[in-house]
């Protein structure tokens, strides 16, 4: 195997690796309400929030 | 700026609009290339041809309405997601001036033959450039909007409105790298089957980043706000949305199988696009899944009827584009009529659909009034619907056709049908999809005119508001 096949199975499971800690973060329990709370905040009113009341 | 909302909806305001204008010009073009085909006599050269106008109806599809409306509905989602307005709308303005000279710029030059042949990458360098100013523009002011969001959660629009403002940038510089001859001229920097493959890198993933991530971000953003009831898992979003990442950006290569680029590549592409199925049916069950206990709203809400029959057609696209990504399928299909039937129903099904709801959905918001006639943007929907499954079905029977008669030999292996054989077995489906094509563009007058009377209306009331 020469050194460009290594370099490209080295960022094909580095890929696969990231993918896969996405995946288990995003349905671990721990996140579970976290990851579901954008859909129902989304729903609320279209007005933007005043500078004094900032939640970021 | 408009004050009273605190977001920069007038810029919006301006995307729709000039965005409608290139989609009817699109359509326009469209029919009448198709008319071009079925009666080659239609054809006017130098500048009046099938050759010069092709393009032109592309760009004016791909890029004027489609860039132009999800420019329009990144600018109004974003603000509303992050709940802040939009980082400068001064830039914003000039972004959508610089989009109606680049687009118009785009008409002129290939009506005039400057083309650097590459599908979807027409433009000649100057223009081109302008593309990039213009893309810079609009990549800075989302992203700085994004970055002082009032919300820690980004909705899985705005990850699908990032992917897009970072792939097509990637896309576009890659495969735009030419070098000039002329003002008019260059050559790519890329020979040969290299070219081929950096070109159909591009050519495929312009329609993951142009035509599938942003109807995808307006999709997952007014399908809920127009049923009142969130979208079925969130996360389920997210994990489709980075697999589809991952997977798409290897599957150009499917363009080019059975041609000289290298077997591995062509496998892997073959591969990818298969695997595709996943993440783009993700979608399409979070959509479905989204309406349970909600489907009586198919018939009660025309918004609704247009959001759902969209995710349909791209769940539909998304099952035939992995199949012909076979190489036995793709060796049948490849380079017959069914292929614009394939393309036509994403772009006048898929994305237009979905196109069409998010506008009845803002117009009315923007200028503070109600759609002018729900009757009529129902029958804008058949219209259209009807159209789009013509033109489709249409050009699926004659590929099938062609590609069955370009394959049938006789037992000495000679071909059985010469080519003007094949050819003229098909005017009658030609026929059939510019009536299909008229019946679209009706339709399309039906929206442009409920529109009109809606934005008129509007500005009426609150003209009588204000004396």
């Amino acid at each position: 195997m020469d050194s460009a096949s290594i370099y490209y199975l080295g960022v094909t499971l580095l890929l696969f690796l990231i993918f896969a800690v996405i995946v288990v973060r995003t349905y671990s329990r721990k996140h579970k309400a976290k990851g579901e709370e954008p859909k129902f905040r989304m729903m609320d009113d279209d007005k933007p929030k005043k500078e004094d009341n900032s939640e970021k | 700026m408009n004050q009273q909302e605190g977001y920069a909806d007038d810029i919006v305001k301006g995307f729709v609009i000039w965005s409608m204008v290139w989609g009817l010009v699109a359509v326009l073009v469209g029919v009448f290339i198709s008319f071009q085909i079925a009666f080659p006599q239609l054809n006017f050269p130098p500048y009046l041809t099938y050759g010069r106008l092709r393009p032109i109806h592309t760009n004016a599809g791909i890029f004027g309405w489609g860039i132009g409306s999800f420019m329009a509905f990144f600018i109004y989602i974003t603000q509303r997601l992050t709940r802040t307005s939009l980082w400068s709308p001064g830039l914003a303005k000039a972004q959508l001036w610089l989009f109606n000279i680049v687009i118009a710029l785009a008409a002129v030059t290939l009506a005039m033959g400057m083309n650097r042949s590459k599908e979807y990458a027409e433009l000649e360098w100057p223009v081109a450039s302008l593309v990039v100013v213009l893309w810079v523009i609009f990549a800075v002011n989302i992203v700085m909007t994004i970055v002082k969001r009032r919300e820690e959660q980004m909705y899985i629009s705005l990850w699908y409105i990032l992917a897009t403002l970072v792939g097509v940038a990637v896309l576009y510089l890659v495969n735009n790298a030419s070098i000039p001859v002329s003002l008019t001229k260059s050559y790519s920097a890329y020979a040969g089957a290299n070219d081929a493959n950096v070109q159909w890198w591009y050519g495929h993933n312009a329609v993951a980043m142009v035509l599938t991530t942003p109807p995808l971000a307006i999709f997952y953003y007014f399908l809920p706000k127009t049923t009142g009831v969130p979208i079925y898992s969130h996360r389920m979003g997210v994990i489709a949305f980075w697999s589809l990442i991952f997977m798409y950006l290897w599957t150009g290569a499917h363009h080019l199988l059975w041609a000289p680029v290298p077997d591995w590549v062509q496998t892997l592409a073959m591969g990818f696009s298969v695997m595709l199925i996943a993440p783009s049916w993700a979608a399409v069950f979070n959509g479905y899944f989204s309406m349970n206990g909600q489907w009586h709203q198919m018939r009660e809400n025309y918004l609704v009827k247009f959001l759902i029959f969209g995710i349909t057609f791209y769940g539909m696209q998304t099952l035939q584009g992995p199949s012909q990504s076979i190489r036995t399928f793709s060796a049948f299909i490849h380079f017959t009529d069914w292929v614009p039937g394939h393309v036509h129903m994403g772009t006048l099904g898929w994305v237009s659909l979905v196109l069409f709801a998010a506008i009845y959905y803002t117009i009315p918001r923007l200028y503070h009034t109600e759609i002018y006639s729900v009757g009529l943007a129902n029958v804008h929907f058949w219209l259209v619907l009807t159209g789009q499954l013509i033109f489709s079905i249409t050009m699926w029977i004659a590929g099938v056709q062609q590609a069955a008669m370009l394959n049938a030999t006789n037992p000495d292996g000679s071909l059985h049908y010469s080519f003007i054989e094949t050819m003229v077995e098909l005017y009658p489906y030609w026929h059939m999809r510019a009536v299909g094509g008229v019946i679209y563009l009706a339709g399309l007058l039906v929206f442009l005119y409920n529109i009109y009377q809606t934005i008129t209306g509007g500005k009426a009331q609150a003209a009588a508001q204000r004396a």
